[in-house]
């Protein structure tokens, strides 16, 4: 096992292969997360897409064995390159290296800041200990100068008197920022953003933006961002994920997701994004509801709500496809149309 | 525990039929109740504890009720006036002893047995009705105090901290040693009352002075009782109060007492019901404590608090029997109740009963 | 910890406010207790003791029995709370007495707490983190079997074991420190001022007392004595305060917080920091309480197992009907109450930041 070729081209810092989760619950499996796939290379960003309970935010977790009971990683291997240039796998490294690579070289900003955020500590001493968890020889002084500049990049005023506040004494805003801000306390070469500017006004959100990209061109930082918002994808994204009901059904650039989507899941949510420049009759939305994961059906999972499903649909699941470079969906329109546009 | 679910299924629908009779459609109106007790039922008889609990408190309720009349010797006689050898006898097992009570005998040559008989009947009424008439007083101020809130709020909450201010033994203990000149006053005059609580009880009138101490220990009791649930309530009315349900209610029109009864107490309820079965157990053994230290009736009255605290001055030497044999009975009642009401803490969780639930789809569809 | 001290002396001072309101209530009910519910107050004070009428008269006038309400409840106030209140049958000060009996009771309270917090916090602990284990299954009986227990039975018999068969301890008086020792701390406030209070104030607790005069001999035995008691009550209580450390374990385990710990690659050690801290707020609350129980008095411990402490000193007035003691004992007790609620409820403060507006 040990031998096993850890190959990863030169600019891809992770690589997930074929992730299995599934949920072990009273009411059966969930099979959360199915053979999902994708990479991220250094300093880009990817968007990972897809409407709530498809899998992003599990899929995201499952990376660094987040994952608790009755949750389980059935399979699939997850591709690092470290600081030090070592390629591991994430999933089968002990735990004591997976907890050096946690919140050093991969943080997470996790969705709630909320619930994430310990209400007996301040701020203060939650960025303090996401750095001395990783660097022995600091002094406290030290870590709060760090931990006030911190604050100060993202945006929050006051940061030497809010260093010292409890979470409950800050808004959402202030808090979504803060979780941010302990996310990039040691430099991670990945940062996983679920849902970061959500809670944050447009002027707000879009200085956010600006700083991660900031960050991100320094110190060649990787970023997973998570999000149901076209707007910020389109902003910030390289290249987008779409995933539905715990699959991956369409990758690509930013420019042929957009203007090439293949999917049509992927179709009806660029259309359910109305233009503001323009005057519609009624909002799209896409018919039906996300089906259930316990025991998923054997075809394509969008078949129920697909306008186009045809009879191969319901039978079998689609393969990935490739539609140009870089450019995959997993529909049967495409075989049948050869695989291309 | 098949035949539990069996038996206590039929008993919902014997009541749903009833209501029936009485306004039709009614079984239609409310068929996802219907639906939700019989999630419910299925729950408990999936219990081993909750079974094993309630038929504990079954036969308890079933010993209070049919005890005085079953016992086999009044415990107003004293037996060892005939019999010397009775007092404290050992327990009497055949072969290697006959004649004597099987479970020995009290100071006063009384069978241990019998007497206990008497016990349930008193310890069951005064447990029950301390927790069903605490319980009710503590909801209602409580439901009154969280939802009107202000002035009236503060008052009741003041109130409240002043009773709960007193640790509860000791407040008992000081209300039980001053009441009986009282309500012994009370008894002596009006013979309706006398009659009611010594019927209640199963004691004979004559003992209307150990009546009233124990009226005392009862009145006491529910003065402890009801804060903690007037806490309680006023807590989960706070947190029902603002919630979305509750302002359409009242944008209707409801009045406030609709309101609190029809919307507030069903959610607040659950944990309520849970607590007063605890109580329950924590009553019984809280009365026997109060007897034990001299508060309660007395000489002849056979409550099992005090009999076991006249025993300790002979033990072990001579009255190791009636500790061992009547500290069990009150194990056994109060771990009933206390049995009863974690099963019922895990049925009314909504979590446990959806699972329950995935069961019994499963279970129906084989 | 920072932020920590604007917030927490607004919410002291506010707290305290509200102790003097619940003081007037409980002031309120003992006066109830001993004037107004009692269908014949002067009996009940007096005792079944034959009197002639003229001493009644004058016990009649000295505590106001013909006076209105207001009087007589303004006359109880002065006597509970300048610590004066005078038997009129032994003509004796009730509250001079009940100090000692009250450091008795304090040392009980500190064996049976000791023993509580050693069985059940560790046990609690082990139970969430074995969940469902058969220790987990034991602490779930044993909490069960301890609330429905009756608390005397159990006593008998551990008297039973330990002083009837094995005999490890003994079961009257309590042990005291030597008299130069006692002298010695009683003189303390003369030539220390302050200091020398608190210190006295401890040393009158009969274990603190010999420790700090070095008498370890006396403190050996005031274990010896009190082992058994405590013991039960570790017992009794013990398997409850271990389910609500588990189940308060479990809930601060299963928190997002939690996740978002092991996120940040901390150490296990931190992350049980976080996990430990959260779930004894109300771990803390309830040993409090508990405390304050155990303070107020374990009656039927003392009655039992013979210790001349506040409860059993209250019971005896029961048994021989010595109103005034009662009152004064009532009075007492419940203060103590009040008092340890307050410091649970600001140490509360202390370690939750978020209770203190």
């Amino acid at each position: 096992m040990m031998n096993e070729i850890t190959h990863l081209p030169e600019d891809i810092i992770l690589k997930v292969e074929d992730l299995d989760v599934r949920f072990y619950t009273y009411a059966g499996v969930v099979h959360a997360v199915s053979n999902v796939s994708f990479y991220v290379r250094e300093g880009e960003t990817i968007a990972l897409v897809g409407e709530t309970g498809c899998g992003k935010s599990v899929t995201t977790r499952a990376i660094t064995k987040l994952i608790e009971s009755p949750g389980r990683i059935e399979g699939g291997k997850v591709l690092f390159r470290r600081r030090n240039g070592k390629i591991v796998d994430l999933l089968k490294i002990s735990d004591e290296e997976l907890r050096e690579i946690r919140g050093n070289e991969i943080a997470y900003v996790f969705q709630d800041p909320t619930s994430a955020l310990d209400p007996l500590y301040t701020i203060g001493y939650h960025i303090h200990e996401t750095i001395i968890a990783h660097k022995s020889k600091i002094s406290k002084k030290e870590t709060f100068k760090q931990a006030v500049n911190l604050l100060k990049h993202v945006l929050i005023p006051s940061p030497e008197v809010r260093v010292k506040n409890y979470p409950h004494e800050m808004s959402g805003g202030m808090r979504q920022r803060s979780v941010i801000a302990i996310g990039l306390s040691n430099m991670p070469r990945l940062l996983i953003a679920d849902e970061p500017t959500t809670n944050l006004d447009v002027t707000v959100q879009a200085q956010i933006l600006d700083l991660l990209k900031k960050i991100q061109e320094e110190y060649k930082m990787g970023l997973i961002l998570i999000t149901h918002n076209l707007g910020i994808v389109a902003e910030v994204a390289d290249r987008v994920y779409v995933m539905y009901a715990g699959k991956m059904v369409e990758e690509g650039p930013l420019e042929q997701i957009f203007y090439n989507p293949q999917h049509p899941y992927t179709k009806l949510l660029l259309r359910a994004v109305p233009d503001p420049t323009k005057k519609i009759e009624k909002l799209e939305s896409i018919p039906g509801v996300v089906p259930s994961l316990i025991s998923p059906p054997a075809g394509c999972r969008f078949q129920p709500r697909c306008l186009y499903a045809m009879d191969i649909c319901g039978r079998q699941e689609p393969p990935l496809v490739e539609v140009e470079s870089e450019h995959r969906a997993a529909c049967w329109l495409l075989e049948k149309r050869g695989g291309s546009k | 525990m098949e035949f539990v679910y069996k038996t206590l299924k039929s008993i919902i629908w014997a009541y749903a039929k009833l209501r029936e009779k009485l306004s039709p459609g009614w079984i239609l109106k409310n068929s996802s109740r219907i639906r939700e007790w019989e999630l419910m039922v299925y729950a408990y008889s999936k219990s081993p504890i909750g079974v094993i609990g309630g038929l504990i408190v079954l036969i308890v309720f079933i010993l209070a009720v049919i005890g005085p009349l079953i016992a086999w010797e009044p415990y107003w006689e004293y037996k060892i006036l005939y019999d010397e050898n009775l007092r404290y006898h050992p327990p009497c097992l055949p072969p290697s002893c006959s004649g004597y009570p099987l479970f020995g005998t009290d100071e006063w040559g009384r069978d241990i047995v019998a007497m206990s008989l008497y016990g349930f009947r008193i310890s069951f009424v005064i447990s029950i009705v301390v927790v069903f008439l605490g319980a009710p007083l503590g909801i209602i101020l409580g439901l009154i105090s969280g939802y009107k809130g202000g002035v009236v709020d503060e008052i009741i909450m003041r109130v409240t901290d002043i009773f709960l201010a007193f640790p509860g033994l000791v407040l008992a203990i000081a209300f039980a040693s001053v009441l009986p000149q009282r309500i012994r006053g009370v008894l002596e005059t009006n013979s309706a009352l006398r009659a009611f609580f010594s019927g209640l009880f199963g004691l004979r009138q004559e003992e209307y002075g150990q009546l009233a101490a124990l009226l005392s220990i009862w009145f006491a009791m529910v003065i402890v009782w009801w804060p903690g649930y007037a806490r309680i309530v006023r807590g989960s009315v706070l947190s029902v109060r603002e919630m979305p349900f509750i302002e359409a209610a009242k944008l209707s029109g409801l009045s406030t007492w609709s309101i609190l009864f029809k919307h507030i107490l069903p959610n607040v309820l659950s944990p309520v019901l849970v607590m007063m079965t605890f109580d329950i157990a924590t009553a019984t053994l809280f009365a026997a404590s109060l007897s034990f230290l001299g508060l309660g009736p007395q000489e002849p009255v056979p409550e099992l608090g005090f009999v076991i605290s006249k025993a300790g001055g002979y033990f072990p030497e001579r009255s190791t029997h009636v500790v061992l044999y009547l500290g069990i009975i009150l194990l056994i009642i109060a771990l009933g109740w206390n049995l009863l009401g974690d099963a019922l803490r895990d049925i009314l969780d909504p979590k446990t009963r959806r699972a329950i639930e995935y069961r019994l789809e499963k279970e129906k569809k084989k | 910890m920072e932020g920590v001290n604007v917030g927490l002396a607004s919410f002291i001072a506010r707290r305290i406010i509200t102790f003097i309101p619940t003081l007037i209530g409980v002031l309120l009910i003992t006066y109830l207790i001993a004037y107004a519910i009692p269908a014949d107050p002067v009996r009940a004070w007096v005792g079944e003791k034959l009197m002639n009428p003229e001493t009644l008269e004058q016990i009649k006038a000295k505590y106001k029995f013909n006076a209105p309400w207001y009087e007589q409840f303004i006359f109880l106030i002065q006597q509970l709370l300048t610590g004066q209140l005078e038997d009129p049958v032994r003509h004796k000060n009730v509250f001079t007495e009940l100090t000692s009996r009250f450091a008795v009771t304090f040392e009980l309270a500190i064996v049976g707490f000791l023993f509580l917090v050693l069985i059940g916090l560790p046990l609690g602990i082990i139970a969430a983190v074995k969940k469902d284990s058969p220790v987990d299954f034991a602490v779930r009986v044993m909490a069960l079997v301890g609330s429905s227990l009756p608390a005397f039975v159990l006593y008998y018999f551990l008297i039973l074991a330990f002083f009837n068969y094995i005999q490890t301890t003994y079961l009257a008086g309590i042990p005291m420190p030597s008299s130069a020792c006692t002298t010695t701390l009683s003189s303390l406030p003369q030539t220390i001022p302050v200091l020398g209070n608190i210190v006295s104030a401890i040393g009158s607790i009969p274990m603190f007392g010999a420790m700090m005069c070095g008498e370890w001999s006396i403190v050996l035995d005031t274990f010896k004595r009190l082992y058994l008691p405590g013991l039960a009550l570790g017992l009794l209580n013990g398997g409850f305060i271990a389910r609500i450390v588990r189940n308060s374990l479990l809930d601060a385990l299963s928190t997002e917080y939690i996740s978002y710990a092991k996120a940040r690659g901390l150490r296990k050690l931190s992350v049980w920091r976080h996990a430990l801290k959260n779930a004894m707020v109300p771990v803390v609350t309830v040993l409090g309480l508990n405390f304050g129980g155990l303070l107020s008095g374990a009656i039927i411990a003392e009655t039992v197992f013979n210790i001349p402490g506040l409860g059993r000193y209250m019971y005896d007035a029961i048994m021989r009907l010595n109103f005034p003691v009662i009152i004064a004992c009532t009075f007492l007790i419940a203060v103590i109450y009040i008092v340890v609620n307050l410091v649970v409820d600001i140490l509360y403060a202390v370690i939750d930041p978020r209770i203190r507006y």
